[in-house]
């Protein structure tokens, strides 16, 4: 039997729309990012997206997560076409995601309990206050951080301890994915060891999907399967984590790891 | 010779209720043409030593020690006077170009206000030396000067942000986390660059980073901080190939590299909060070679294997 795909893009196109300056303002012009993208995840899979800045990796991500329509394809999240629905049927889906922002520091609202933050995602269940409480305090467990910290307020914490908040909140109400946006590039290397372990023991106990997007490509070898090289909205190569960084078969790639290699 | 930088129990803290010394005591010596690095956690006051040499501390802070910038006594005890220094001698790149130059002014601009203000010049001098400098970190001078900074991208920002540096003839440049926020491919072309000018006008580059390996890469001698002081100095080859102080060797056991599928080693606690006296070593909380000796005070500096190291380990 075939595993069920979570996450599925079939020739996906998209991109924003810019005004162009004098009369023709009245017309939106399309201005893809992506081209053509067909993509693949499947339950219990570590996938990374690598690519440098301005290539479309975080645009990609927002499709997946309900709030960007693509201008062409279909975007399959558990077996449905979420932009072919209505919004209220398409948020409902993208509620099964859970998603960790790039930025810690800016991605939590300073005037907002932990507590707030992680009560949420289980606004919309249909659980009792105690049982919410235990799920909370149960996500924490998994991030290694203490119940006492939900009284706290965001700039109380440091860096990784935000960051752990982060995925304690994208997990709490067991989702079928896990997507994380450059998780450990705000962070220290000390802290990003912790975050990259953490994050593959959740993935092992909760058996997620798990879709990454970085330019790390040292962190990725820890936290993928399989790694897309993404270039200038295309997908250039796939595979193996292993394969791919050891014997790419794309010049870019070849390119990308040399000058790794060489900065760090 | 005379020394680019020299620093003798410097001590910087932040007036607050009481005073909160994030710096507690560093001594380091910098030659001229030399790259250091100051590599840390946040919150280890790396930022801090390097705004203490550029001159740009807060009027609230408070020091204690000696600082010396080409031989001039810049911080004696809680006096502090950059004049002729700040600008002129050491100059800051910081660490998102982006952000840091004037959305408002073009290239040329900042440069007509930077090169005005420190010397004086008129508008045709000030613009000569702009695009000599602007050459120097190959950009096209024709090209960029009408620019606003967000038309340039990351990599070029940040170049220009360098020549800006360098434009008022400054002899030490403190970068705080230049390379963080670039592309590896990015981050080579600023190595290389940096190096270069290393080599060619002699500059002294003072580095501020977090990354050990990066480091590494670039630097000739690296200083490993927490919590205010400096645990390990010494040549970064060394360091990163026989590192001495626990604190070193957790870093270096952290950093993921490509092709080594190591399994990362991470040690859980998180530095002593600043406004908290620490009996004992500063390091003890997160040290796994801990013993006796080390509940009873920091050590001081000691001379091992030609580093200085702060560890009861080696005393």
């Amino acid at each position: 039997m075939a595993e069920p795909t979570i996450v599925k893009l079939e020739n996906v196109t998209l991109g924003y729309y810019t005004i162009p300056k004098g009369w023709r303002s009245l017309f939106k012009v399309k201005q893809p990012i992506v081209f053509n993208v067909n993509l693949n995840v499947i339950d219990g899979e570590r996938v990374v997206i690598i690519g440098e800045s301005g290539s479309g990796k975080t645009t990609l991500l927002k499709t997946i997560l309900g709030i960007l329509p693509p201008f062409q394809g279909k975007v399959y999240v558990l077996g449905k076409s979420i932009y072919d629905l209505p919004a209220k049927e398409r948020k409902k889906i993208t509620r099964q995601i859970g998603y960790v922002p790039q930025d810690p520091y800016k991605s939590l609202n300073p005037r907002v309990k932990v507590e707030t933050v992680m009560m949420e995602p289980l606004e919309r269940s249909n659980l009792t206050d105690r049982e919410k409480r235990e799920r909370i305090v149960e996500a924490l467990k998994l991030v290694q951080l203490h119940e006492r910290i939900l009284e706290y307020y965001p700039m109380q914490l440091s860096g990784g301890m935000m960051q752990r908040v982060l995925i304690a909140r994208a997990i709490v109400h067991d989702p079928e994915i896990l997507v994380l946006d450059e998780p450990t590039s705000a962070l220290d290397v000390s802290i990003q060891a912790q975050v990259i372990n953490l994050l593959n023991n959740i993935q092992r106990k909760l058996e997620l999907a798990m879709l990454t997007v970085t330019h790390d490509l040292a962190v990725a070898q820890y936290l993928a399967d399989r790694v897309i090289i993404i270039y200038k909205g295309r997908i250039i190569e796939e595979g193996e984590t292993r394969k791919v960084l050891t014997q790419p078969s794309q010049e870019y790639t070849r390119l990308l790891i040399s000058s790794y290699r060489a900065s760090i | 010779m005379v020394l680019a930088v020299k620093a003798e129990n410097l001590k910087i803290g932040y007036e607050d209720e009481e005073i909160v010394w994030a710096v507690k005591g560093v001594s380091f010596k910098v030659e001229v043409a030399e790259i250091f690095c100051l590599v840390g956690e946040s919150g280890c006051g790396k930022s801090t030593t390097g705004n203490a040499i550029v001159g740009i501390l807060p009027p609230y802070s408070i020091t204690d020690g000696v600082l010396r910038v080409f031989g001039k006594t810049v911080i004696e005890g809680n006096k502090r006077d950059y004049t002729g220094v700040r600008g002129r001698v050491v100059s800051y790149v910081p660490q998102n170009p982006g952000s840091s130059l004037n959305p408002y002014l073009t290239v040329e601009e900042q440069f007509y206000y930077v090169l005005n203000s420190v010397y004086g010049w008129g508008r045709r001098k000030a613009l000569e030396e702009a695009a000599k400098y602007l050459k120097m970190v190959d950009l096209d001078p024709g090209r960029v000067m009408d620019y606003y900074p967000h038309e340039l991208s990351g990599g070029m920002q940040q170049r220009t942000a360098i020549a800006l540096a360098l434009s008022t003839g400054a002899k030490i440049i403190v970068a705080d986390e230049p390379t963080s926020a670039l592309d590896a491919h990015l981050r080579l072309g600023l190595i290389r660059l940096l190096t270069r000018l290393r080599d060619t006008i002699k500059l002294t580059l003072i580095f501020i980073t977090h990354d050990l390996l990066s480091a590494g890469k670039i630097c000739d001698k690296i200083a490993i901080m927490y919590s205010g002081r400096i645990l390990e100095l010494g040549p970064s080859g060394k360091i990163l190939t026989e590192p001495l102080h626990p604190y070193t060797e957790m870093l270096v056991d952290a950093v993921p590299i490509l092709g080594v599928l190591k399994p990362l080693k991470a040690y859980g606690g998180e530095p002593p909060p600043p406004n908290v006296e620490v009996k004992g070593c500063l390091f003890l909380d997160r040290c796994p070679k801990k013993f006796e000796k080390c509940y009873q005070s920091h050590p001081s500096p000691e001379e091992v294997h030609e580093r200085i190291v702060e560890c009861w380990r080696y005393v």
